[in-house]
């Protein structure tokens, strides 16, 4: 091997593939909001270009004339037909108006449904027509670009499947572009974990690794090179015995991952028949589309600091907008909101100014938008206005006392009585629940589950803030044990604090998302999971499998000292053993 | 407003061909065309959604015309259906 770079693994998978050197505004498809009176103009801008479109193909077929090869014909007639087709014009166009963005971007989106939909299918034939939707759409893209119409023909290689796409940075567009085209893997010099790119990678499931330094200097073009998610690792120039272990262990992945799906249609019951409910984390549209493709009961946490990434502060309309979006494709289940949770190691960027010595413990979650009441108000405000189109809970993250629940419950109420004075429709039940994320607020679980309409558990920080240990410093992380007894007998004072006070309790978090520590909660008495969709058919998978009872008995054994287990991971080796399912 | 249901009775059912030729004959009248099938409405104007109805041979579609030249669209797509949109069989 030649060269090892290393970064940060978003997803876990495995790609291999050769480098392309994505040049800025290569692929570039702008995106931005209009102004209200920008809207017919801009509508107008998209039909003149699906109307060029048309005529370009128009042109070529009449020069084929009638000897031309039925089969160039036809391609050409699909195209042509696609360029009018009204599900695709007209649906932009309602795009354009209904959240005012420009043509390109609303195209690229309906274009994305679009597609989804063929891919739905399951149809070989139909999986053609979604290639010819895709070139169809470039055609229109170019078009909008003022760029006169060549057949196809960008720049980036058109399938991307054994293509290693590494850029500075990547925004959404981009991505879904990239997606599209079935890119292997990315690699990306810039961003974070909670970018928009890295969030759609996750969702989409392309293995990504974001934040490696002077990979575009270090990679050349079309060298072979394997993205091990993973470990976070680029491997360029590997020999072939190196090849060929990878070969190995992606299709390995691959076929599991296959071999789970068929678990998703069956009823959530273990096998000594305990009901269990399966929700989804989810921040951007097509990560809700996952979510309801893995059959979950809902979306157990809508994480909204993406909303501030691009704008220090979003109004109150964009976000209303992306909370409808997200509660409309739900059809129904409800959508768990969390407001925003800012601080901490999550976009310090917003509160440069807020800054204080140790941000783990210093102005975050509530007491952030407890602070800045303006910025809470318009969260709020949204909040309760989508909560028309759906069912839809508030989550307050980050509590420590009853007072600050207090607080926001009053904050909220006021929000709901002068929204109702102003005329607007919202639900009047509307939950509000809490994070328990803190020593603190896990303590006083009985107190704020009176208060409270439902909990949900942040296993993450709670692990870091009862162990005293920051998971990112290489120093103490052989700490991190989400099995430590301090840890468990939290999660079993929680829980008994929601049943005794009739609310329910979810737990999302790493824990929830591991087929390994599913049991084990499980075993607690927690039986909502909230995850990410890629994890949710193989944690349903060990739960389908799993005796309750069994579980229930070999946690509690533990954690009164009754049990023979030496420490918390044999513990989760003998609820896993698979020996012992039946 | 009228309706007809036409029984499909092409080898292929909606598939590529019979598509386009269904969508260009109800693109050269004025009315709107739509075809049900399965529960599913789709503008039969639209490539992609007469695609995505998937109607085997052997489907009762149902087809709804609305304006001023109605009768003669529903004339048109009946005698293509018919005539199995021109194919061997």
């Amino acid at each position: 091997m030649s060269l090892a770079l290393t970064g940060l693994g978003v997803t876990s998978g495995i790609a291999i593939g050769r480098v392309h050197r994505l040049t800025p505004g290569e692929l570039s498809i702008p995106e931005y909001h209009l102004d209200h009176d920008a809207v017919a103009a801009e509508i107008e801008r998209l039909r003149q270009a699906f109307g060029r479109g048309e005529h370009f193909f128009q042109r070529l077929l009449d020069r084929l004339g009638a000897g031309g090869a039925e089969t160039a014909r036809e391609l050409l007639e699909a195209h042509r037909l696609i360029l009018r087709d009204p599900l695709l014009i007209e649906a932009t166009e309602e795009r354009i108006r209904s959240e005012r963005i420009n043509a390109e971007w609303a195209l690229v989106q309906q274009s994305e449904q679009l597609q989804n939909e063929f891919r739905r299918m399951a149809d070989d034939y139909l999986a053609l027509r979604r290639e010819d939707l895709e070139q169809a759409t470039s055609l229109v893209q170019r078009e909008l670009a003022d760029q006169p119409g060549t057949l196809i023909g960008s720049e980036v290689p058109h399938q991307l499947a054994d293509t290693i796409v590494v850029a500075e940075e990547l925004g959404p567009a981009e991505m879904t572009v990239l997606a599209q085209r079935k890119v292997a893997g990315l690699i990306t010099e810039h961003g974070g974990p909670w970018s928009h790119a890295a969030i759609l990678a996750r969702s989409l499931e392309i293995p990504m690794l974001v934040g490696v330094h002077n990979a575009l200097d270090l990679l050349g073009e079309s060298e072979p090179i394997i993205l091990d998610g993973h470990y976070g690792a680029v491997l360029a120039g590997p020999d072939d015995s190196l090849l060929g272990h990878y070969r190995d262990k992606r299709e390995a992945w691959q076929r599991r991952r296959l071999d789970l799906r068929r678990y998703l249609g069956r009823p959530s019951r273990t096998v000594d028949d305990h009901a269990f409910t399966l929700l989804g984390n989810a921040d951007l549209g097509p990560e809700f589309q996952r979510c309801l493709e893995s059959g979950v009961d809902g979306v157990g946490l809508m994480r909204t600091e993406y909303l501030y990434l691009d704008h220090s502060q979003p109004d109150e309309d964009s976000q209303y907008r992306a909370y409808r979006a997200a509660v409309e494709i739900m059809q129904g289940r409800p959508v768990t909101i969390r407001t925003l949770d800012a601080g901490g190691d999550k976009l310090p960027t917003i509160l440069a100014f807020a800054q204080g010595p140790n941000p783990a413990l210093g102005l975050r979650g509530l007491r952030l938008s407890l602070a800045m009441k303006d910025l809470f108000r318009q969260q709020i405000r949204a909040i309760l206005r989508a909560s028309v189109h759906g069912p839809v809970e508030i989550l307050l993250p980050m509590l420590t006392s009853i007072e600050e629940v207090r607080q926001a419950r009053s904050f909220i109420n006021a929000c709901r009585e002068d929204l109702r004075a102003e005329g607007e429709k919202i639900d009047p039940e509307l939950p509000v629940g809490g994070m328990i994320e803190t020593p603190a607020a896990a303590l006083i679980a009985d107190q704020l589950a009176a208060e409270l309409d439902f909990f949900s558990i942040g296993t993450n920080d709670l692990i870091q803030y009862v162990l005293a240990i920051d998971r990112s410093d290489e120093l103490v992380n052989y700490l991190y044990d989400p099995t430590h007894p301090a840890m468990l007998m939290l999660l079993r004072r929680i829980q008994q604090a929601g049943r005794r006070h009739n609310i329910s309790v979810t737990v999302c978090g790493e824990l929830a998302g591991n087929e390994q520590t599913a049991r084990l909660l499980l075993g607690l008495g927690l039986d909502r999971l909230s995850m990410p969709p890629a994890a949710l058919p193989a944690v349903k998978r060990s739960l389908l499998e799993a005796d309750s009872r069994r579980c229930r008995a070999e946690v509690e054994a533990y954690l009164d000292g009754r049990s023979d287990h030496a420490d918390g991971l044999a513990l989760l080796k003998s609820l896993n053993d698979p020996s012992r399912d039946d | 407003m009228i309706e007809r249901t036409l029984t499909l009775s092409n080898r292929l059912g909606l598939h590529a061909r019979a598509a386009s030729k269904l969508v260009r004959t109800a693109d050269r009248f004025e009315a709107e065309v739509w075809l049900e099938h399965d529960g599913r409405r789709v503008n039969a104007k639209s490539i992609m959604g007469v695609l995505l109805l998937a109607a085997p041979c052997g489907t009762e579609l149902l087809v709804v015309c609305e304006g001023p030249d109605e009768d003669q669209a529903m004339e048109a797509l009946a005698s293509l259906v018919d005539a199995r949109f021109g194919e061997d069989q």
